[in-house]
């Protein structure tokens, strides 16, 4: 889970990274207290190409920067409205590096990302040098060096570099953090000041690590109250949930099931309009009451498609809690079944005693939701 | 042959005593699967259904030979049961448990390495032997025995791709679930390396998706010299970018981890891209015809 730039900063700062001396700006204050203008004013959302949206305004004046926060507040970043504001100073920068620490497969553990040239167009350049680390107390200072003498040649910066990427190792295993992004991370162009300032900064927490991190828990406590009502009885189920722009609702178990199903609806020409596993949540009406409740309650669905194939999960109790599911649902949106999987063979027998039927195979199903959808409109 | 897993494999199972192992001692056992032993700190000197159980993993080693783990514990203590078998002297340490810390993963992987053991998982099914042995809860009909080796970050994607290989008729080796974290005890190239290494398996199909690095060490394979033909999905066609897709790992961050970038350097490594689920069986097919001509 990602959280916002002024929290990673927070982060960044009490393991000893430099970031500039911003200040926050909530929605409702008219003179915020910026010591030294200009600022740039930037949005606070969980996503990222925020520079790229609009999402950074620079202002040179308290009045830039309230008509800025002005527009900053109405504005939505991918679907996201910011409801809080950074100003951080406007600095001189001779040059933004990338840095970041990541976890990834092949590495088994921890790797260390740099380019010598950030910013926003880091994904145009060559891609950055990666340094393969695996558990991080494999972390070795030397072999990064090794990494970073082809592409960084002023040394000054190189070791800075490598005793920042070490505290973002030992911090992404402490804090539990899939990613530490910092991009850029600045030069600036005052001679005197050799320090690099983290103008940016991304953490992605380990959600899963919410037991031993109060504020991972806090994180997550966070979302459930952001989530609306109907969301958020999903979310309690341990559903997955991200909502797309068709109209096909997708009830799905497992995560690539869930996106193979979406990529066959969008191959018969609909649209899925929601990944929703419900892998996680009971098989009983506790858990698949919420999900329908939630797409029931989305008018850009117009049809359900329900499509699971359990290993573990058995088909005669989830067809069981379908049925009773069902008997208690308001609207009349047409619902598509696809069973299959363990104790597949009793779902028929189920499905028959209250009129729903089962396909056979994904294909049929999906073709089926497209057919309802098309007629919908 | 099949890897990593047959019914020579003594298998002892973490966390016998509760629901899960309980289920999965049955229905593995009756699938075919040699189980020895479970282990449950506090229940030793107990048994599920005739099989003894242990206080550690340690004493399930010496009293029954046991090689192989299967951890069914809560995620919560995944790291220390799975630490435990492998330093007890288990071979391959199987996870299936989802909500894991990838921390902890990382450091099982490094406990395993250290100790010349093998681990798969975690978000994962586990792993089958079709007509042999199964560490999981795959439900078996999915599956038969034959010449495709099959790797899959998603278990109920395995599940649908397999039946659709089993009603064509094409069986596998083994199907092993690598999972859907974004750290794996057994990356895809390290399960393409033990395929490419068993004279059964003919051809190799893998089930992925987007996000992740994984898809480069496919691609790289396909490109070896004298490597097996691969077919390969790629789900998440329709994800939109900087979503998490449910796996921690399916979240397209970049360009180059989306569905396009992944299938079109898949496809220009020689592997037969299926173009969603209906034309899997077909790409399978022209992979196996492929490595009858070789």
């Amino acid at each position: 889970m990602m959280i916002l730039e002024h929290e990673a900063k927070a982060l960044l700062r009490t393991v000893g990274v430099a970031v500039p001396d911003g200040t926050l700006i909530k929605p409702g204050l008219r003179a915020p207290k910026v010591r030294e203008y200009p600022v740039a004013v930037k949005a606070q959302v969980r996503s990222g190409g925020r520079g790229k949206q609009g999402g950074v305004i620079r202002a040179n004046n308290a009045r830039e920067l309230h008509a800025a926060a002005k527009k900053l507040f109405a504005t939505e970043f991918n679907g996201e409205k910011p409801t809080v504001l950074l100003a951080d100073p406007w600095l001189a920068i001779e040059r933004e590096l990338y840095l970041s620490v990541t976890v990834d497969s092949a590495a088994g553990g921890y790797v260390v990302l740099y380019a010598p040239r950030g910013g926003v167009n880091i994904e145009d350049g060559p891609p950055p040098v990666r340094y393969a680390i695996g558990p991080a107390w494999k972390f070795r200072a030397h072999e990064l060096r090794a990494h970073l003498e082809p592409v960084e040649t002023d040394y000054r910066i190189r070791e800075r570099v490598i005793s920042l990427a070490q505290r973002l190792v030992e911090t992404a295993a402490a804090r539990d953090c899939h990613t530490i992004e910092i991009n850029p991370l600045a030069k600036l162009a005052d001679a005197d000041n050799p320090e690099l300032l983290a103008l940016d900064g991304k953490v992605v927490y380990d959600e899963w690590a919410h037991y031993r991190n109060a504020d991972i828990e806090a994180q997550r406590q966070g979302e459930l109250k952001r989530a609306h009502k109907l969301l958020r009885a999903s979310m309690e189920m341990g559903h997955m949930y991200v909502k797309l722009d068709g109209d096909i609702g997708l009830i799905s178990g497992g995560a690539g099931m869930t996106m193979g199903a979406m990529d066959m609806i969008h191959g018969y020409g609909g649209k899925p309009g929601c990944f929703l596993d419900v892998s996680p949540g009971p098989a009983s009406p506790r858990g698949y009451k919420p999900a329908f409740a939630l797409l029931d309650g989305d008018p850009d669905v117009k049809v359900i498609l329900v499509s699971v194939f359990g290993g573990g999960t058995q088909m005669n109790r989830v067809a069981r809690a379908l049925k009773e599911t069902m008997a208690t649902r308001k609207s009349k949106k047409p619902v598509v079944f696809r069973l299959d999987g363990t104790y597949v063979a009793e779902v028929p027998a189920i499905f028959e005693t209250f009129g729903a039927h089962n396909h056979a195979t994904l294909e049929t199903a999906a073709r089926e939701a497209v057919k309802l959808a098309k007629r919908t409109k | 042959m099949s890897i990593l897993l047959d019914q020579s494999n003594r298998v002892l199972v973490m966390g016998a005593t509760g629901n899960y192992g309980k289920f999965f001692m049955k229905d593995a056992g009756s699938y075919g699967t040699t189980i020895v032993a479970g282990v449950s700190p506090g229940r030793g000197g107990t048994d599920v259904d005739g099989v003894p159980v242990f206080e550690s993993a340690k004493a399930a080693v010496v009293a029954t030979r046991a090689d192989t783990a299967m951890v069914f514990v809560p995620p919560v203590l995944v790291r220390a049961a799975a630490i435990e078998a492998i330093e007890a002297g288990c071979k391959l340490a199987v996870i299936t448990a989802d909500e894991m810390p990838v921390r902890d993963m990382i450091e099982i992987r490094a406990a395993a390495l250290a100790n010349g053991a093998r681990t798969t998982g975690p978000n994962s099914p586990g792993l089958i032997s079709p007509g042999k042995a199964k560490m999981g809860f795959m439900p078996s009909f999915c599956f038969m025995r034959g010449p495709m080796g099959v790797i899959s970050r998603s278990g109920s994607l395995s599940y649908e791709g397999c039946k659709r290989l089993t009603v064509a008729g094409i069986g596998q080796t083994t199907v092993v679930g690598i999972g859907g974290d974004p750290v794996k005890g057994m990356t895809a190239g390290e399960a393409l390396a033990l395929f490419h290494d068993d004279p059964e398996t003919k051809a190799v199909l893998y089930l992925g998706e987007i996000g992740g690095v994984e898809e480069i060490a496919v691609a790289e394979y396909a490109r070896s010299q004298g490597a097996k033909p691969v077919a390969a999905l790629i789900v998440g066609k329709t994800a939109p970018p900087g979503k998490k897709m449910g796996h921690a790992a399916a979240l397209v961050g970049s360009k180059a981890d989306g569905h396009a970038a992944k299938t079109k350097m898949l496809r220009t490594s020689g592997v037969y891209v299926s173009n969603g689920l209906p034309d899997l069986v077909k790409q399978v097919q022209v992979a196996l015809a492929a490595a009858d001509r070789t």
